[in-house]
């Protein structure tokens, strides 16, 4: 069986890194929101890794090796970064 | 009666921060469950809230990834968008936790320095008793293969509840997590709710015990890997019957709330090598 979270290859540490840094880093967060290609520069990231990051297409960056729920909750900050006024605080 | 009350909760961010794609009134529903929750705990007049939470990459990135883990530092902060949230730390008894759990054999990782998950401040958002209490923050592997079996999340169920019944402080037991979902896979839209219908009825006949038996393979497939914060959870309640306070299948999640009676409760049993070291901590 394919589990849904499988063990994070070592090879995509950096990917994995950075979406961690999406996720939990608002400053990260933010210079990515502001300049994303410098900020995937500071992180080191391949050609493949960058591309995918600037679609952010879930199936391309778990093929990448991505956690899925990383992906999952670096895309949730940002929507919540992008447009807060989407959400009811309770 | 060092337990006074044991309960489980679900966490999910969108309780807190509700987008339009999730169902208002669901959510509303969830929140009075967690009002009912609030009351019980409140008139549990507990000292200390041990919390067992799911983390969720947050505490623990891959620089380091604990089994079981126990924040015993002087309190514990997290954020989520507009919410910032702090917690005193019980801290004699998170101590108390981390000494008596590695005299039992359970190698607990703890630190004095680590940020909180929502899979904790959620619940505390909701259900936080009034007065407020500290908090120990117990933290279960659920999102990292490879993740502590179900088996060995009851038997640190079952060793904690042995450390908890020796101490004067009066602690509520709270599981964080669940029901099935799937976060960031391609099965996000398509829990198994027939599953968490199943789990359910099985504790609430009492039959707790039988989680230990389940394989991490089968938590995976049916979008339960946070059970383990359950499962924990159960091995310190034993085989008392649960009563559902919810169970509220969204879109994408199976909420569920459930709390086990804790008065007048059979004492658990403690299997070895837990009671050889009971003995020998009585000796002492």
């Amino acid at each position: 069986m394919n589990a849904h979270y499988f063990f994070p290859p070592a090879d995509a540490y950096p990917l994995n890194r950075t979406l961690f840094r999406l996720k939990s880093e608002p400053a990260y967060r933010r210079r990515f929101m502001a300049d994303r290609d410098a900020a995937m520069t500071e992180a080191g990231l391949a050609a493949d890794v960058r591309a995918a990051l600037v679609t952010f297409d879930r199936d391309r960056l778990v093929a990448l090796g991505a956690h899925p729920y990383l992906v999952f909750m670096a895309d949730l900050r940002l929507a919540m970064e992008r447009a807060p006024a989407a959400f009811e605080e309770f | 009666m060092p337990v006074v009350a044991a309960v489980a909760c679900p966490h999910t961010p969108q309780l807190l921060m509700r987008p339009e794609t999730e169902d208002r009134d669901l959510v509303l529903r969830v929140h009075g469950a967690y009002a009912r929750v609030k009351r019980m705990l409140s008139e549990a007049r507990p000292d200390a809230i041990c919390l067992i939470g799911g983390d969720h990459i947050e505490g623990f990135f891959l620089n380091a990834v604990p089994a079981f883990a126990v924040a015993v530092g002087r309190s514990v902060s997290g954020h989520f968008g507009p919410y910032d949230y702090t917690f005193p730390v019980h801290e004699p008894l998170a101590r108390a936790i981390v000494e008596q759990g590695i005299e039992r054999e359970f190698d607990l990782l703890y630190t004095q320095d680590v940020p909180l998950d929502y899979a904790f401040y959620v619940p505390l958002h909701f259900a936080m008793p009034e007065p407020a209490v500290p908090i120990v923050p117990l933290y279960v592997n659920v999102y990292l293969p490879p993740q502590p079996t179900p088996r060995r999340c009851h038997a640190w169920g079952r060793a904690l509840r042995a450390i908890l019944d020796a101490r004067a402080e009066r602690v509520v037991l709270m599981a964080s997590g669940g029901m099935s979902h799937y976060p960031g896979t391609d099965r996000y839209a398509s829990p198994d709710f027939e599953w968490d219908r199943a789990m359910l009825a099985t504790l609430t006949e009492g039959r707790g015990a039988e989680t230990a038996r389940l394989t991490g393979e089968e938590l995976d497939k049916a979008g339960n890997v946070e059970l383990r914060t359950w499962i924990t959870l159960l091995g310190a309640v034993g085989d008392v019957k649960a009563e559902v306070l919810c169970y509220e299948p969204s879109w994408h999640h199976g909420n569920a709330m459930v709390t086990w009676p804790v008065h007048g409760a059979a004492r658990v049993s403690l299997g070895p090598p837990a009671a050889e070291v009971d003995a020998k901590l009585r000796s002492r």
